[in-house]
């Protein structure tokens, strides 16, 4: 028995990409309607990115980035992406580009609780720094996207977000000249298509790489000086299981470290005044698993002092607050995450764990900010 | 394509299910507890009203006050305004004892009262919960506050009800609970501050009362009858005394706790 809201989630995945009838319309109308993409206008404009092939370089502490075999980096399809990624055009009333909540002088977020949409639109959750973005194995706080590519056209056509239907989108594009020699010189031909923007988007943001903090030149970089004393006792805490125990979800591995297992955890933050119900049930909106209700990504701890507020909700304003969190124990809930136990830190530990937090702020990449001429 | 295809045949499949009715399924309420009728609340009548009045005294040598650290928060130090003492065993002028919970623990069977609406408020204020000792009704909404500029983590560490622990930072709105079943007593912990301790009486009748400062405690509005009252002390332990009231009588009920 598929649960009827499973049906809704589905749709929703599919919005955007073929007008789906809602409800219960018959099954012949049903199948035409599938039918019709599948038949192939959507498909006969080739979206693989031709021209100059990039070999994207990670900085210190961060692993080669995972490149989808159908979309590999171009110089031609990172500049088409940069320029989409800064483009106003792509909301509804020409306000709001994905820049404007992931904006890299808050170092690829917005800074706010709660990102602001289209017409004063307010979200409920916090925007994630796209910073290292492409290493994560899901995208969105409920992991609704796979990869970039699925990810990328998404908070466009979000009524809460930028809130423009993708047919919209793609016509104002097709009448710049600009943008039809850019897909042109991106993927062969100038047709403007969705497929061809999500893949110009996600391109862009492989390259959003922030590495070589003070950390990395610690941990990987042989330099023993590069963090301070306080900051080396902060580490010693974090990795250790019986004390900070961040690094259970947080991780450090031996060559690189992403400060994220890419996974879901259940903290209890948001969970209501009963103890157990989930205004925002993140993961399970997405599986609809029971024990996945209040479960959110993992979010990746570097440059987490420029990053604030924390947490899905954006309810912690500050880092010693969500240090405090954690030393509390969380939360309590039935689906709480097994790592998550009230956890004797020293006022001191506390203050060493903040420091450490410092120093994961890293360097910022080379030509990601506003393309020229549109700064 | 093909995860197209297998996601549209699952969809067609899937409403087709749909349609076909068994969505009725869904709408039942998926936890639905046998429902009885509540019995009816019990009301006093005030003209045959009595209470139940008396002091809480402790004998014997005064433990002397032990101070308390906070120095692990620096922000504690600053929001608690002057040193810090343990108050586990709180004795006045003459040997009175605050901070004992004094309650009728039998006589009250099958009688059932209602649940006050006003709700019990327990404030984190100077890294120090306030009040220490309280009771509250089954079902009685528990106000939990944080005055304080740091994150606390209150834990009541409830045996019979549900033990949880929840965060609350600076200025986050008050939290509202309810335990659903009698318990004497919850001790309460924060997560962050070990010194940090409350204990919280829940009761399924309004018969309790928490000693003063200068050791009192009053009892009102108690239908006559002969009842068992029982004292608790986190400390001291718990005594027992059976008091008959008669109509509108205020009966008078000391106790005594024996110090080393």
């Amino acid at each position: 028995m598929v649960p009827r809201s499973a049906l809704i989630r589905r749709k929703t995945l599919l919005r955007g990409r073929i007008a789906f009838p809602a409800g219960r319309l018959g099954l012949g109308a049903l199948l035409t309607t599938l039918l019709l993409p599948v038949a192939g206008c959507k498909s006969v404009v080739p979206a693989k990115p031709l021209g100059t092939p990039v070999s994207i370089h990670s900085p210190l502490g961060l692993p080669p980035v995972p490149i989808p075999p159908e979309n590999p980096p171009t110089v031609q399809t990172i500049a088409l992406g940069r320029r989409l990624f800064y483009d106003q055009r792509l909301s509804k009333d020409n306000t709001l580009a994905c820049a404007s909540c992931h904006n890299p002088k808050f170092y690829f977020t917005d800074g706010l609780q709660f990102s602001k949409g289209v017409g004063g639109e307010v979200g409920v959750r916090n925007a994630p720094t796209l910073l290292n973005v492409a290493y994560q194995p899901f995208q969105f706080w409920d992991g609704r996207a796979l990869n970039l590519e699925d990810q990328a056209a998404s908070p466009i056509a979000n009524p809460i977000e930028m809130n423009q239907s993708h047919d919209v989108s793609v016509s104002k594009l097709r009448r710049d000249p600009v943008y039809r020699a850019m897909f042109r010189d991106a993927f062969g031909t100038e047709d403007v298509t969705l497929k061809r923007i999500e893949n110009a988007l996600a391109s862009f943001e492989r390259t959003l790489l922030s590495g070589n903090s003070a950390f990395d030149r610690f941990q990987y970089g042989h330099d023993s000086n590069a963090l301070t004393p306080q900051q080396v006792r902060g580490l010693a805490i974090f990795i250790n299981p019986v004390k900070g125990n961040c690094a259970a979800c947080h991780t450090i591995n031996a060559q690189y470290a992403l400060f994220t297992d890419g996974k879901f955890h259940n903290l209890g933050e948001g969970v209501g005044d009963d103890g157990t119900s989930f205004k925002d049930t993140g993961r399970y909106h997405q599986t609809g698993i029971e024990t996945d209700r209040g479960a959110f990504k993992t979010p990746t701890l570097r440059n987490v002092a420029r990053t604030a507020p924390y947490m899905h909700d954006g309810s912690l304003g500050t880092l010693k607050a969500v240090v405090d969190f954690y030393a509390g124990g969380g939360n309590s809930n039935p689906n709480l995450d097994k790592e998550i136990k009230s956890i004797h830190l020293s006022g001191q530990d506390r203050e060493d764990l903040v420091s450490f937090l410092n120093s994961l702020t890293g360097d910022l990449p080379a030509n990601v900010g506003p393309p020229p001429g549109k700064e | 394509m093909a995860s197209t295809l297998r996601r549209l045949s699952f969809l067609v499949v899937s409403s087709a299910v749909l349609s076909t009715g068994c969505s009725r399924k869904a709408e039942q309420p998926q936890t639905a507890p046998a429902s009885q009728p509540a019995p009816p609340v019990y009301h006093v009548d005030s003209a045959t009203a009595g209470s139940i009045h008396g002091i809480v005294r402790y004998q014997g040598k005064v433990p002397p006050k032990k101070p308390i650290d906070l120095s692990e928060d620096p922000a504690c130090v600053e929001a608690h305004h002057g040193k810090a003492y343990d108050e586990s065993i709180l004795v006045g002028r003459g040997g009175a004892l605050a901070n004992a919970f004094v309650y009728v623990s039998k006589g009250l069977e099958g009688k059932n009262f209602a649940t006050p609406a006003e709700a019990v408020v327990i404030d984190q204020k100077g890294c120090w919960f306030h009040p220490h000792v309280l009771g509250v009704q089954v079902n009685q909404t528990v106000d939990i506050i944080n005055s304080d500029p740091v994150t606390h983590n209150i834990h009541p560490m409830a045996a019979t009800n549900r033990a949880w622990n929840h965060s609350q930072g600076p200025g986050d709105p008050p939290m509202h609970r309810k335990f659903t079943k009698p318990e004497v007593m919850i001790p309460v912990k924060c997560n962050i501050h070990d010194w940090m301790h409350a204990y919280i009486g829940v009761l399924d009748h309004p018969y309790f009362a928490v000693s003063a400062e200068d050791g009192t405690f009053t009892i009102p509005n108690l239908p006559p009858g002969t009842y068992t009252l029982t004292i608790w002390h986190e400390k001291l332990g718990t005594q027992d005394q059976q008091i008959t009231i008669s109509p509108q009588q205020s009966a008078a009920a000391d106790f005594t706790y024996k110090g080393k």
